[in-house]
C-alpha cells in the first residue's frame, strides 16, 4: 500500500481547473519530485493533501486512509507536514517557540495543568523543549544557541526557510511536503539544502513530496518525478525520463521551441512572491 | 565557509534591525530600564507589586481613595481577561464587557433579596464562571467561522443585545407562562440592589478595607494563571493563531477549539470579576457594563501593550489612577501642563533648542493675544479670582501665573466650544503638515490646546476622561503600536 | 390577525422610510470597506455630526418661527452643508487615523477606529450638552401634507427623506459605474497593488471614497433629524451598528446590496417593533446580523472570495 495515494483528484476554481484527475502515488521512503511551470497546480494539490482546500471530486488516501473532509489539524496529527513556498513562520515569536507550536499536536497538557504547573506538564515542557532543540540542531549551528531566543523575523531569508523545515519536522511527520525549499536561496545554499533533503529521509526516516523548480535539486534528490501542467500529470518517471519527455519540454517552453533541453537550472524564471 | 549569508535579507528585517539598533543608542535609559527589568525573576516581580499594593490600605486613609485602588484591581483583571482573547488569539472582542455584565448580575440575581436567594459565594463563584464561559462558547462558536472584522461586529452586537436585556427585563412577558404581572428580572434601570457581600467560610467582607484585599488576592490570582496559560502549550498555539491562522493550522494546531478556549478564558475572568464587582458595589446597574467601560479596558491593554500580561497590568494601573487625578482641577493643571512641557521636550529631545524655542513661542503667543484683547476689547474679559481654598496650597503659584497668562472670555462656554474645534483642526494641521516653518504652526495649535483646557475641559473632568481615552487609541495604534512596554511587533509583508 | 393585518401598509412604509436612511448610512461603510477592508467604526459618528450641523443650519437660520429662506431652500441647504462637512470630517478622519495604519495588523485600524468614535462622540458631548436639540420640521414641512393610500398615511417628510435617499443612490449609481473616477474606484478595490501600478492615484480614490461614503452618512444624519426631529450625542451608535448590519445584509463592499440590505433592515425592524415590542427593536436588527454574519457571511448579495494560500 503507497503511504500517499490520490485518485482521480480534481480541483476547480471558478472557471479555472488548477488540478484534473490527479492520480498521484508515493510509496513509503519515497523522495517525490512534482515539477511543472507556473500555475500548474503544484501547490494547490498540497493545499488540498493537508486541508486546506476541498477536493470537487476525487480522493485522498494516506496509509489507506481517506484525508477528505478531515480538517488541516487532523491531518498533521496523523503524520502529514509541510513547508510553505510564501514561507510562513510565526514572525514575532522567537526561532524555538516557532518549532515548539509545532509539538502542539504532539502533546497533550490541559489548560488546568497549565495553569497550575503540574509535575505532568512541566515534564511535556521540557520534552517538547528538547524535541525543538534537536531539530533546530538538524542545521549545524546556524539556528542554535542564541538563535533560539531571537524572533524569528530576525532570521534571514534562507534561515527562515531552513526553520519552516525544522518546525514541519517537530510535527513528527512521516510524509513531508516541501514547497519549493530552495526558491530564494544562493546556489551555495541551494547544494547545502538538496544534501539536507536526503537526510531528513534516511535520519528521520520521513517520506518526502517535493515541489521544485530546480532542476539540479530535483535531479540530486528524487527518485521519482511527476511533472504537472495544468493540472493534468504529463509525466512519471526517474529525472531521466521525465527531463526528457516531450511532453514536459513542450509545457516548459512552448511548442514551437521544444529543442532547447530542460535539464538547464534556469529552465524557468524563479519568481517569489 | 561562514556560517551565515546574507543573501535574500529582505529590506524590512534590514530597517527593523536598523530601527532597534537606533532605539537602544536613543533611548538608553529606556534601554538598560528594559534589560534591568526583564532579568528580575517574574516571581519577585509579582511579590514586589503585591507587597506594594498590599501597604496601600496603611498610606491611604481615606475611603474614597481605597475604592479608587480596588477598582484598579478589578480592571486589571479585567484587562488582563481581556488580553487574553485580543493580545493572545488576537480576536478583536468587542461584547467583552456583556460577560462582566452576566457575572454581575448572575450574582446579584442568586446573592440578593431581589429573588431571595442567598447562595453562598464559593458556590456561585465556579457557577457563574461556567456560566459566563459557557456564554462566551455560545457567541464564540458560529463566530469564529467569520472573519477578522465581522467577528468585531458580532461581538458588539451581542455586547448591545446584553445591555439592552439589562436594561429591558424587569417587565418579562412570557407569552406561555400566563403570568399574572410582567416578571422583573433585571431591574431595569433601577438594577438590582442589597446584594449580598463576599463571605468566605463565615468571614464577611464587610469594609473598604476587606474588599481590597480580597480583590488584591483575587488580582494576583488571574494574573498568575493567565501568565502560566501564556506560558503553556495552549499560550503558544493561541500566539501561533495570532501571528498566522493558516500557518498555525498546518502545524496541527485546532485553531477552532483554541479560539474557543481563549473566548471562554476571557468570558469567565470577566464573569468572575463581575462577581466580585457586584458584591462590592453591593449592587448592580446597566450602565456599569456598557460602551464606556470596553472602550476603558482597550484603552488600559493597547496602552500597556498588547498580549503581554504586565502591559495590561500597567495600562490597568495608569488608567485607573490618571482620571481620577483629574478630577481635581488644580492637580489636572498640573499634570495638564508638566505632561504638556515634557512631551515638547522629549518630542525635541535631538533639538532642544526647536523645543525650547516653540515652548517660548507658545507663552509669547499667549501673552500676545491677551495684550490684544485687553487693549481691544476689555470687555469681553474677566478675570478669575483663586479660591480661598487653595490660595496657600502648593498649586497656586501655578495657578495664579496661568490666571495671568490665558485670557478669561466672559462666555467661557460658547468661546471655549469654538476654540475646541478650533484647537483640533489646528493640531491635525499642524501635525500633518510638512513643510519648512511647520513648527512654527504647532505655536498657535498648542495655544489653542491649552485655551480649550482652560475654558472647558478642566471644567467637565467626566468628558475630558473619554475624549482622552478615545484619543490615547489613535494616538497609540499610530505612534506606539505594541504599547508602553510591549515590544515592537513585525508585521508580515 | 386582523389587526396586523391592517397595521400592515403602515409598517411597510414606516420601514421603508427607515430603510432608505439606513441604507444611506450603509453605503458610507460598503464603499470604504469595499475599498479599504476596513470597518470604519467612526462611521455612525460622521453621521450624529450631520445631524448636528443641520440642526446647526436650520437654528440658524430659523431663529424664530420665521424661516429667513424658503423652506426648499432651507432644506437644500441642509443637506447640502451636512454633507460637505461630513465629507470633510471623513477625509480627515482618513488621513489621521487610518491612513498611517495601512499597512499594520488588521486589528489596529479597528482599535483606531473604536478611538474616533468614542471620541468624537464625547467632543459632541463637551459642545453640545447631552441636551437633545429639536428640529422644528413642522415649520419647514407642515404636518398636515400627507397622503393616505392602502390604509397607510404617507406624511411628506417621509416623501422628501424617500426621495432624497433614492436621488442620492441613483446618483452614487451612476458615479461608480459610468463615470472615470467610479472606474478607478471599482479597480482600487478589486487589487490596491494593481490599481497603483495602472496609474491611477490610490491615495486619491480612498480620500474621495471617505468624502462620498461620508457625505452619505452626513445626508442620512440631516434626513433622520427632519423624519424624527430628535438629535442627540449618542444617536450615531446604535445608527451606525444598524448601518452596518445593513451593509452586511446586502453583502458588504457591494453597493447595490447596501441599498437591498438597508431596505430590508429597514422594513423587518419596523414591522418587529409593530408587532412584537418597540422596546426590542434595537435587539431585533442586532439579532439579525449576527443571524446574517453566521449563515450567510457574504451577504444576500456579495460574493464568496476563495482564500489566498
Amino acid at each position: 500500500m503507497p503511504l500517499l495515494e490520490t485518485r482521480g483528484l480534481t480541483k476547480s476554481f471558478g472557471g479555472l481547473t488548477a488540478v484534473l484527475d490527479l492520480d498521484l502515488k508515493v510509496e513509503e521512503g519515497e523522495i517525490v519530485s512534482l515539477i511543472g511551470p507556473n500555475g500548474a497546480g503544484k501547490t494547490t494539490v498540497f493545499n488540498l493533501i493537508t486541508g486546506l482546500y476541498l477536493p470537487d471530486r476525487g480522493d485522498i488516501l494516506f496509509e489507506g486512509r481517506s484525508l477528505v473532509g478531515l480538517q488541516p489539524h487532523e491531518i498533521t496529527a496523523l503524520g502529514i507536514a509541510r513547508t510553505f513556498q510564501t514561507l510562513r513562520i510565526f514572525t514575532n515569536m522567537t526561532v524555538l517557540e516557532n518549532v515548539m507550536v509545532a509539538q502542539h499536536c504532539r502533546s497533550k497538557a490541559g489548560m488546568w495543568s497549565a495553569i497550575l504547573r503540574l509535575p505532568g506538564f512541566r515534564r511535556e515542557e521540557e520534552r517538547i523543549r528538547q524535541k525543538a532543540i534537536r531539530w533546530l540542531s538538524f542545521f549545524g549551528t546556524r539556528l542554535v544557541g542564541y538563535r533560539f531566543d531571537q524572533p524569528a523575523y530576525s532570521l534571514s531569508y534562507a534561515n527562515r526557510r531552513r526553520l519552516e523545515v525544522a518546525r514541519a519536522m517537530a510535527t513528527e511527520p512521516r510524509l513531508l511536503l516541501l514547497d519549493e525549499p530552495t526558491a530564494g536561496m544562493n546556489p551555495h545554499e541551494t547544494q547545502e539544502m538538496t544534501g539536507l533533503i536526503g537526510r531528513l529521509r534516511d535520519e528521520a526516516g520521513c517520506t518526502i513530496l517535493c515541489i521544485e523548480h530546480d532542476m539540479k535539486v530535483v535531479q540530486g534528490i528524487s527518485d521519482r518525478v511527476v511533472a504537472l501542467d495544468y493540472g493534468r500529470k504529463i509525466a512519471e518517471g526517474t529525472h531521466e525520463e521525465v527531463a526528457n519527455n516531450e511532453r514536459v519540454i513542450e509545457a516548459y517552453l512552448g511548442r514551437k521551441r521544444a529543442c532547447a533541453k530542460p535539464g538547464e537550472p534556469s529552465a524557468e524564471p524563479q519568481t517569489q512572491t | 565557509m561562514s556560517t551565515d549569508f546574507q543573501f535574500g535579507t529582505d529590506e524590512w528585517v534590514a530597517q527593523e534591525e536598523a530601527r532597534r539598533r537606533e532605539a537602544e543608542a536613543a533611548g538608553r535609559l529606556g534601554f538598560r530600564l528594559r534589560r534591568a527589568w526583564d532579568r528580575i525573576d517574574p516571581r519577585l516581580r509579582l511579590l514586589a507589586g503585591l507587597a506594594l499594593a498590599a501597604l496601600v490600605p496603611f498610606v491611604v486613609h481615606n475611603d474614597y481613595h481605597l475604592r479608587v485602588a480596588g477598582f484598579t484591581g478589578l480592571f486589571i483583571s479585567l484587562s488582563l481577561g481581556l488580553n487574553v482573547v485580543a493580545g493572545f488569539a488576537g480576536l478583536l472582542d468587542l461584547g467583552y464587557v456583556a460577560f462582566y455584565g452576566i457575572g454581575a448580575y448572575s450574582y446579584a440575581l442568586l446573592a440578593s433579596p431581589h429573588f431571595h436567594q442567598h447562595w453562598p459565594f464559593w458556590l456561585v463563584l465556579p457557577l457563574v464562571v461556567l456560566i459566563s464561559a459557557l456564554f462566551g462558547l455560545v457567541l464564540g462558536s458560529p463566530s469564529l467561522r467569520l472573519r477578522g472584522d465581522y467577528l468585531a461586529i458580532v461581538t458588539l452586537g451581542f455586547g448591545q443585545i446584553a445591555g439592552i436585556l439589562f436594561l429591558n427585563m424587569d417587565r418579562v412577558n412570557l407569552p406561555f407562562l400566563h403570568l399574572d404581572r410582567p416578571l422583573n428580572i433585571t431591574g431595569g434601570p433601577n438594577g438590582i440592589i442589597n446584594v449580598d457581600d463576599i463571605r468566605v467560610l463565615g468571614y464577611t467582607f464587610d469594609n473598604v478595607t476587606r474588599y481590597y484585599y480580597l480583590i488584591l488576592i483575587f488580582t494576583a490570582l488571574i494574573l498568575i494563571a493567565i501568565y502560566h496559560l501564556d506560558r503553556s502549550r495552549i499560550g503558544r498555539a493561541w500566539r501561533a493563531i495570532r501571528e498566522d491562522e493558516l500557518a498555525a493550522q498546518t502545524m496541527g494546531v485546532d485553531v477552532r477549539r483554541l479560539k474557543l478556549l481563549a473566548f471562554s478564558v476571557g468570558a469567565g475572568v470577566a464573569g468572575a470579576t463581575g462577581v466580585v464587582f457586584a458584591a462590592w458595589q453591593g449592587a448592580v446597574f446597566p450602565p456599569n457594563f456598557d460602551v464606556t467601560v470596553l472602550i476603558i479596558l482597550y484603552s488600559m491593554v493597547v496602552l500597556g501593550g498588547v498580549g503581554t500580561v504586565w502591559g495590561a497590568v500597567s495600562g490597568g494601573v495608569i488608567l485607573s489612577i490618571l482620571p481620577e487625578l483629574l478630577r481635581n482641577p488644580e492637580m489636572a493643571r498640573f499634570i495638564f501642563y508638566g505632561a504638556l512641557v515634557l512631551g515638547i521636550l522629549f518630542a525635541f529631545r535631538r533639538r532642544k533648542l526647536s523645543g525650547l524655542a516653540l515652548l517660548g513661542g507658545v507663552i509669547l503667543w499667549g501673552l500676545a493675544v491677551k495684550a490684544l484683547l485687553t487693549w481691544l476689547r476689555p470687555a469681553w474679559l474677566t478675570q478669575p479670582q483663586i479660591p480661598a481654598s487653595i490660595a496657600q496650597s502648593f498649586y497656586a503659584p501655578l495657578i495664579k501665573a496661568l490666571n495671568w497668562w490665558m485670557v478669561h472670555p466672559l462666555n467661557s462656554q460658547g468661546v471655549g466650544n469654538i476654540a475646541f474645534a478650533v484647537a483640533l483642526g489646528l493640531l491635525l494641521v499642524a501635525y500633518r503638515f510638512k513643510a519648512r516653518f511647520q513648527y512654527a504652526l504647532w505655536v498657535p495649535a498648542l495655544y489653542a490646546l491649552t485655551f480649550v483646557w482652560e475654558t472647558r475641559l478642566v471644567q467637565e473632568p467626566s468628558i475630558t476622561r473619554m475624549l482622552i481615552f478615545g484619543a490615547l487609541l489613535v494616538l497609540m495604534m499610530n505612534y506606539r503600536p505594541q504599547g508602553l512596554f510591549g515590544q515592537r511587533r513585525v508585521q508580515r509583508q | 390577525m386582523e389587526a396586523i393585518l391592517k397595521q400592515l401598509p403602515q409598517q411597510l412604509v414606516n420601514g421603508i422610510t427607515l430603510g432608505s436612511v439606513y441604507a444611506l448610512i450603509a453605503l458610507g461603510y460598503s464603499m470604504v470597506y469595499g475599498i479599504l477592508q476596513l470597518l470604519n467604526f467612526a462611521h455612525g459618528e460622521v453621521y450624529m455630526i450631520g445631524a448636528f450641523i443641520g440642526w446647526g443650519v436650520f437654528a440658524l437660520l430659523a431663529p424664530q418661527e420665521t424661516l429667513l429662506l424658503p423652506a426648499p431652500v432651507l432644506i437644500l441647504l441642509m443637506l447640502v452643508l451636512a454633507m460637505l462637512g461630513c465629507g470633510l470630517l471623513g477625509v480627515v478622519i482618513e488621513w489621521f487615523a487610518y491612513r498611517p495604519l495601512r499597512d499594520a495588523p488588521r486589528i489596529a485600524p479597528l482599535i483606531s477606529a473604536l478611538g474616533v468614535s468614542f471620541f468624537l462622540q464625547n467632543a459632541v458631548l463637551l459642545t453640545m450638552t447631552a441636551r437633545y436639540r429639536t428640529y422644528r420640521t413642522g415649520l419647514l414641512i407642515p404636518r398636515t401634507w400627507q397622503v393616505s393610500a392602502f390604509g397607510a398615511t404617507i406624511s411628506m417628510t417621509k416623501i422628501l427623506v424617500i426621495v432624497v435617499a433614492l436621488v442620492l443612490m441613483v446618483g452614487l449609481r451612476y458615479l461608480v459605474q459610468r463615470t472615470r473616477l467610479g472606474k478607478a474606484m471599482r479597480a482600487t478595490a478589486q487589487d490596491r497593488e494593481a490599481a497603483a501600478m495602472m496609474g491611477i492615484d490610490v491615495d486619491r480614490i480612498i480620500v474621495v471614497t471617505f468624502f462620498i461614503g461620508s457625505a452619505l452618512g452626513g445626508a442620512a444624519g440631516v434626513l433622520v433629524g427632519l423624519l424624527f426631529t430628535q438629535v442627540y450625542h449618542f444617536m450615531g451608535f446604535t445608527a451606525g451598528l444598524k448601518g452596518f448590519t445593513a451593509a452586511v445584509f446586502g453583502g458588504i463592499g457591494n453597493i447595490p446590496g447596501a441599498m437591498l440590505g438597508g431596505l430590508l433592515l429597514g422594513i423587518i425592524e419596523s414591522i418587529g417593533s409593530g408587532f412584537i415590542s418597540p422596546t426590542y427593536k434595537d435587539l431585533i436588527a442586532f439579532a439579525l446580523l449576527i443571524l446574517v454574519l453566521i449563515f450567510r457571511p457574504n451577504g444576500l448579495l456579495g460574493a464568496k472570495v476563495p482564500q489566498k494560500v
